[in-house]
């Protein structure tokens, strides 16, 4: 019995002594820093979790919720996690300007969902229309806007830009024209509010970039690499699962994942619904094809965002 | 009373049925208690998510407070030294701190330390207060029986200041729930009202922000009773709710270069402090920035100081024009109410609601009925600055002495003549302390609106520089605020000195 205790007691001093050995043998502690608050983004995940897929991968997860205000990539680099979504044009910026180690090692949107919301009575359909009106644009994507317009032959100054923060009422209310969001949430959101909403993704005119980008630094690529390959290979089995019947899942995370969001899980549905076409990749999903990353790297270099080949590195999807 | 409210209500709950203001952005009263009995089920978990944060906060705050309260009344030294921390504490704008708190510390602790933050200047002044004007015959007691400092200060003074502690605890309580809030607002995490107010900023729902605000204020408003209620038990007597503007002086008389040291000091130690907490921290140097880095910082041909001027010139001219317009009406009514007393007693409970709301849940409500332009940022401005300038102005007013007023009317001036004459000038300590305590205050609200609403300023380049991982920015935009709120500050001391000593006055807390 004392020998058992010391035993015990020895090898947890030796574990905390040599602590990365010691866990890789156990479930190895893996910190996922989503972007968001929990809505259907991150469904996926919620599936890989319930179902153990990373347990199965000797993964343990500790997942860690988003919002508006969270910053991804600076949870990244005080290590507080050791992977998270962003969007690349800000990742990629901080690479080139602030030296930020950071690495695109996958995508989870192929197509960014980020789209002009307009009413269906006053649409505006393409970016043409977006002349001489009010588009309301969240702070960090203004220079996506610019690039989507600059594309289409839009002088900046043909549209009057004016803050975002995620709220619709705005738009519902008509002191906007038209708003810069997620088409796959906020049309739900004004439909609720009594209005038809309608919308086109900057990705379809002249934006052709990924959106939560996967990225981990690159102290973590080369000394985690094995968990790495382990987290991609369970959150791709939880979307694909997910993604089969996106009507079947959110349902049962009322309770859990979506406890205190104060979101209706129909809202969910939908997202879960609309998301499917952006996410569903051909190489799988997370997949970043050289087309598809050549596209990014022009996208981005017409807002002055020096993106090369380097900042992706597709090596680990091929380990999956 | 009770009439007056049920009448306010009704009102209410027509223009909100109609919707009146702003096509509907103030939903009636009703529809807000619907929509918190359909979220009932959300509540609870944020609301005991922030009470932990700001519960925690306000032990340690308080804590800490009271200790150096004893510390600054025993030292005048250790006062003089702690000036240039204290008003910078007391200054700082919580929401530039915020992005600093959570990108340096994880989970409950940013909750915890500005919750903290908010408590400890408001208890810390109070201790210093009761703690100094212990009656001293009662000292002399302990003395005169061979007691030393320490006797005399467990034996009398830390019980004479507990009204004033009490009375300060008042305060901090709405205080810390507000800076737990705060930040919640940047800190992630699921629960919380900040966050969950976060979350539902995009729904288009403003019953739900009304019902998030209310229980904001009501989380506040209980805090604030509570000690209410233990104060008058505890002490059968009330202190008056004046908020402390006046860091302990620790006036020292020694040779000159003891207090040009003493003063040299006193700037020199925040930046210590920053330094030292940094090398602490053990936070990597691109998130964690020394006063030399930052300067390295702005040396970088990065064009920040360019931003930063662009900023400075959208935000201050309307924290000036914010402060002049909250500063002047509040004036004005404290001016109305020595002529009708009843104005103050049918203002205080609307001013005990708006200075226990949270901040941060106010915005919100403000932008649903004023929009995004620069008209919000002066309403926010003038709601944060106006109470307590109210409150502070109003008891001055009251505290005039009865002789003074007298005078005149016993030679038939009329009221309005008492009040150029005797009223007004003596009023005077009470403007420049309420321009003391609305200058931090002024800042905190523009802030807090650039970055929620209006996306314009220091708040909106703070916020855009978090989004850009510019942590230079992130750092100079926070420094720099509560640079210039020190700054301000001490230009309202300075003409406030000049202006009372040809009054021939002295100052008032």
């Amino acid at each position: 019995m004392t020998l058992s205790l010391d035993r015990r007691l020895f090898l947890g001093l030796a574990g905390a002594a040599a602590l990365i050995p010691m866990r890789a043998r156990a479930a190895a502690p893996f910190a996922f820093q989503a972007s968001w608050i929990n809505d259907a983004e991150f469904a996926g995940y919620f599936l890989a979790a319930d179902n153990g897929y990373y347990a199965a991968e000797g993964l343990d997860l500790t997942y860690l919720s988003g919002g508006p205000d969270v910053i991804p990539e600076s949870t990244l680099i005080t290590g507080r996690a050791d992977l998270t979504l962003t969007t690349p044009d800000t990742t990629i910026k901080a690479i080139t300007e602030q030296g930020a180690p950071f690495k695109i090692i996958g995508a989870q949107y192929q197509k960014n969902p980020l789209g002009v919301v307009s009413l269906a009575k006053a649409p505006i359909n393409e970016p043409k229309d977006l002349t001489g009106k009010t588009l309301a644009v969240p702070p960090v994507n203004v220079i996506s806007v610019e690039a989507m317009l600059a594309a289409n032959g839009i002088a900046r100054g043909d549209v009057n830009i004016v803050p975002y923060a995620y709220d619709p009422t705005p738009l519902i209310r008509g002191e906007i024209d038209a708003s810069v969001d997620f088409t796959t949430n906020v049309p739900y959101t004004i439909k609720l509010a009594g209005e038809e909403a309608t919308s086109f993704l900057l990705y379809d005119h002249g934006y052709p970039v990924f959106n939560d980008t996967v990225v981990v630094t690159e102290d973590v690529l080369t000394s985690r690499r094995k968990e790495l390959v382990s987290f991609l290979r369970a959150s791709r089995k939880g979307w694909e699962e997910n993604l089969v019947d996106p009507a079947k899942y959110p349902p049962t995370w009322a309770d859990t994942w979506f406890a205190g969001t104060g979101r209706e899980i129909d809202n969910e549905v939908f997202f879960n619904t609309a998301q499917k076409p952006l996410i569903e990749a051909e190489g799988g999903i997370f997949a970043m094809s050289e087309d598809a990353i050549a596209a990014n790297i022009e996208a981005l270099a017409k807002v002055g965002i020096a993106a090369t080949r380097d900042h992706f590195d597709t090596t680990l999807l091929e380990e999956i | 009373m009770a009439i007056r409210a049920i009448i306010a209500l009704v009102l209410w709950e027509v223009v909100g049925r109609l919707g009146l203001v702003a096509g509907g952005a103030l939903p009636a009263p009703s529809a807000i208690a619907i929509r918190f009995w359909a979220d009932r089920g959300d509540y609870p978990m944020h609301v005991w998510a922030t009470m932990q944060g700001a519960g925690i906060g306000f032990l340690i705050g308080n804590l800490v407070a009271v200790l150096a309260g004893v510390l600054f009344a025993v030292s005048p030294v250790a006062a003089r030294l702690a000036r240039g921390v204290n008003i910078a504490i007391f200054a700082l704008p919580a929401i530039a701190i915020a992005p600093i708190l959570t990108l340096m510390t994880t989970g409950m602790t940013p909750r915890v330390i500005l919750a903290a933050l908010g408590c400890y200047f408001v208890t810390m002044t109070a201790t210093v207060t009761g703690i100094t004007q212990t009656d001293a015959r009662m000292r002399d007691v302990v003395r005169a029986y061979g007691g030393g400092r320490m006797a005399s200060l467990r034996l009398v003074e830390l019980r004479s200041a507990v009204p004033q502690i009490l009375g300060a605890l008042r305060i901090a309580a709405p205080a810390a729930v507000l800076g737990s809030i705060l930040a919640e607002f940047g800190g992630g995490g699921r629960f919380g009202l900040g966050a969950y107010l976060i979350g539902s900023l995009g729904r288009a729902d403003p019953a739900r922000l009304w019902g998030i605000g209310l229980a904001a204020t009501l989380l506040a408003g209980i805090g604030y009773a509570v000690f209410a209620v233990i104060a008058q038990r505890m002490t059968a007597s009330t202190v008056a709710v004046t908020v402390a503007a006046t860091p302990p002086a620790g006036e020292v008389d020694g040779p000159v270069w003891q207090r040009i040291a003493l003063a040299a000091g006193s700037v020199l130690l925040p930046f210590a402090l920053w330094w030292a907490l940094i090398a602490a921290s053990g936070a990597p140097a691109m998130i964690a920035k020394t006063p030399m880095a930052l300067l390295d910082y702005l040396m970088l041909p990065n064009k920040a100081g360019e931003r930063i001027w662009d900023a400075l010139a959208q935000t201050l001219p309307i924290t000036a024009v914010g402060i002049a317009l909250g500063l002047g009406f509040a004036f004005a009514l404290a001016l109305g109410s020595v002529l009708r007393p009843g104005i103050v007693r049918a203002f205080m409970p609307v001013a005990l609601v708006t200075q226990t709301m949270p901040l941060v849940a106010l915005t919100p409500l403000l932008v649903l009925i004023f929009g995004r332009g620069p008209s919000v940022i002066l309403w926010i401005t003038v709601s944060v600055t106006f109470f307590p300038a109210f409150v502070t102005m109003a008891q001055g007013l009251q505290m005039v002495a009865r002789s003074a007023l007298d005078v005149p009317r016993a030679y038939g001036a009329s009221a309005w003549t008492v009040l150029r004459l005797v009223s007004i000038p003596a009023s005077a300590p009470y403007v420049f302390a309420a321009l003391r305590l609305a200058v931090p205050r002024a800042l905190l609200g523009v802030m807090t609106a650039e970055w929620l609403a209006t996306g314009t300023g220091l708040g909106n380049l703070l916020n855009q520089s978090r989004g850009y991982l510019d942590y230079g920015m992130i750092w100079t935009v926070a420094v720099l605020s509560v640079l210039l709120s020190v700054f301000f500050y001490q230009v309202v001391v300075w003409i406030e000195r000049r202006v009372l000593a040809r009054l021939g006055m002295t100052t008032a807390a």
